[in-house]
């Protein structure tokens, strides 16, 4: 054999795992609106910047006619690239080639990379598209997950880690996503699910469908688990791209901070009148943060769960914030369950990358009732006063209107360690509100006087008018300065510049005990 | 006693009906409990001036659930407990998706109850100033 010949035979096997299960295969993942593991890299990555590792990797399994079925790849597509030119690395399933399972070699080809992104320090993305665990090679594959998790568990808070769901991922498989940062789903043909409908039918009876039950929309609503869903993979691609401008490669680097076009010190007249004269009717918070942003370009996170609170990615003066927000137009912008898990694990993202947090705080409490205490509110609610704790990234609290009670304490307060607490004159800063505040103080008074009603309103106003107001807390320090609502920009983006130096130390430990 | 409210050619009758033995009586043929569909004509109504008496007592109001109007398949829950200050429809009326159906008094807010999707109004389930819970179902739509 000649060297030309040689060279000849590398490219023959090099072309045949480009071609991953075969025409027939291809043109069945195209029919079921999915494109091919190769074709999602060359989206998502830089044109031309991937590289391939492992292309000639192969399963080692030899029961249940494994030697036959087995295919140069095992299944997933491993390497790196460059997305806006930054340094990823990346797997992606082929389903195509035995239905995308995972196997030990095909395993083995994803810890490769993640370690490689670990000592690299760059973000890992994982694109899934896999029936899930490889029968035929039994418990070599369910090790397989085991080490993909525990690697994911030890990146996480080291890189920022992307999972991506494009087709079914269920069973063990959902735990490697469930650990990263963030998920993606697409519309219709991404699944996610411990058990499926099939499972489901006979365990308890319930019918339920894929969609139903573990597609984009209900995860993207309902659960939780997923923070992004997209009509289609190009929109997704597209979604993940912008996420990661914001992010920086890893825990030790900062976030890039771009130029700023639009002016950090605009004033905007229009938040002046933001605030309706009436405190009990709402407004629409989205507007106000997107008038504090850069080019009012807010990026947000878990759209559509707990959508009484308001998570995302904006700039200001070109430097990445991770903003928290209520929202009173949703359930009067309450801190229940769902929304206190949303809120702590996104303050500890920002935390762990070293993104500047920054709350826009109008929470009128708690949600009373009986499936919220019995939910866990206490268990969950504990979650974000933990978070906001524990972050030592700079810290600034907008306090825009309602800060009642314990929601007060949680929304980035000053005695959970915020840098920088700024007040609208329209801040209500209270222990409890008017109403209730007069039926507990005035008990006695309201069931002796002569007109109840009329007393009981008396003494509302009197207690709106004396504790209703951001005076008293700034009075104590608890607030560090009322300002007009047209400065807010001018002033977080100065807070940001004064902070960028801020260094807070926590005494040396394992870890802390987060009460998850 | 169960008490329904008939609108007829736009006026309104509180009717009041009484159910006579209903559970001991098993297989009495396909409408035996039927009765919430079908409009109680026999009973001569009790016919009182439209709207329900105004509350007096301002801590708690709570006049009693009457449904108007048919059931529809899309149940419009309250997402908390609160207080009904506002119905901004009418039963038949097309609502487009986001539109404000009604106002809640809650976690001192009035929030605004948005139509789900493009719809009709099927049903509503409660009146001004009735309290509610979480769950509660405010109307429905079809």
């Amino acid at each position: 054999m000649t060297t030309h010949d040689k060279i000849d035979g590398l490219r023959q096997r090099k072309e045949r795992t480009l071609k991953g299960g075969g025409e027939e295969r291809i043109a069945k993942q195209h029919k079921a609106g999915k494109k091919t593991a190769r074709e999602r890299l060359e989206h998502l990555l830089d044109e031309g910047s991937f590289v391939e590792i492992d292309a000639f990797v192969e399963s080692r399994g030899t029961d249940f006619g494994m030697q036959e079925k087995k295919t140069a790849g095992d299944g997933v597509v491993t390497g790196y690239g460059t997305i806006d030119g930054r340094l990823a690395f990346i797997s992606s399933q082929d389903f195509t080639v035995i239905g995308g399972s995972l196997g030990e070699m095909h395993a083995k080809k994803i810890t490769k990379v993640m370690d490689m992104a670990m000592k690299m320090g760059a973000p890992f993305i994982s694109i899934n598209d896999s029936g899930g665990a490889r029968i035929e090679e039994g418990i070599d594959a369910l090790g397989g997950f085991g080490e993909i998790f525990r690697r994911n568990t030890l990146a996480s808070g080291v890189i920022p880690q992307i999972s991506v769901i494009m087709g079914p991922c269920a069973g063990g498989a959902v735990y490697s996503p469930a650990i990263t940062d963030f998920i993606f789903m697409v519309e219709k043909t991404s699944h996610m699910f411990i058990t499926g409908p099939s499972v489901i039918k006979a365990v308890t009876g319930e019918n339920v469908t894929f969609e139903a039950l573990g597609g984009a929309g209900a995860h993207s609503t309902i659960s939780g688990v997923a923070h992004f869903a997209s009509p289609d993979e190009e929109t997704c691609f597209s979604q993940i791209k912008k996420l990661i401008s914001f992010l920086p490669d890893n825990n030790l680097s900062d976030p890039e901070i771009l130029p700023c076009q639009d002016d950090v010190n605009r004033l905007d007249e229009d938040l002046n009148s933001i605030v309706p004269d009436d405190p009990n009717k709402p407004y629409d918070m989205l507007t106000l943060i997107a008038r504090v942003v850069d080019n009012r370009d807010f990026f947000e996170v878990h759209e559509g769960f707990a959508r009484n609170l308001i998570v995302g990615f904006g700039r200001i003066g070109g430097r990445t914030v991770g903003i928290v927000a209520n929202q009173p137009r949703i359930l009067a912008g309450v801190l229940d369950v769902d929304a206190s898990d949303k809120a702590a694990r996104f303050v500890r993202f920002c935390d762990a990358f070293n993104i500047p947090l920054i709350t826009f705080t109008d929470v009128p409490g708690y949600l009373p009732g009986v499936k919220q205490e019995h939910t866990g509110i206490i268990r969950h609610g504990a979650k974000l006063l933990y978070a906001f704790s524990e972050a030592t990234v700079p810290k600034i609290n907008v306090i825009v209107r309602k800060a009642y009670g314990g929601a007060y304490i949680a929304m980035n307060s000053k005695h959970l360690g915020a840098d920088m607490v700024l007040a609208w004159p329209t801040a209500e800063i209270a222990v409890m509100g008017p109403e209730g505040a007069a039926n507990i103080i005035f008990r006695k008074e309201i069931g002796m006087a002569k007109d109840p009603i009329a007393f009981r309103q008396e003494k509302i106003r009197e207690y709106r008018d004396k504790f209703s107001n951001p005076y008293i807390a700034a009075a104590r320090g608890y607030v560090d300065d009322v300002i007009e609502p047209a400065e807010t920009r001018q002033r977080i983006a100065g807070t940001l510049d004064m902070l960028s130096g801020k260094r807070e130390t926590r005494p040396p430990k394992k870890h802390g005990n987060i009460p998850v | 006693m169960r008490k329904f409210i008939v609108n007829v050619n736009g006026n309104r009758y509180e009717v009041e009906v009484e159910e006579i033995g209903v559970p001991a009586q098993p297989a009495q043929g396909a409408n035996a409990d039927a009765a919430p569909a079908v409009p109680p004509k026999a009973v001569d109504p009790v016919v009182s001036a439209a709207p329900p008496p105004a509350p007096r007592v301002e801590s708690t109001p709570a006049p009693q659930a009457v449904p108007q109007g048919s059931a529809g398949a899309y149940e419009l829950t309250s997402p908390m407990p609160g207080t009904i200050l506002d119905i901004r429809v009418n039963i038949g009326e097309k609502v487009k998706k986001g539109t404000v159906v009604a106002i809640l008094e809650a976690m001192k807010m009035e929030n605004e109850i948005l139509a789900p999707k493009d719809a009709v109004v099927a049903g509503i389930n409660v009146t001004r100033n009735q309290q509610v819970n979480s769950g509660d179902i405010i109307m429905t739509l079809t």
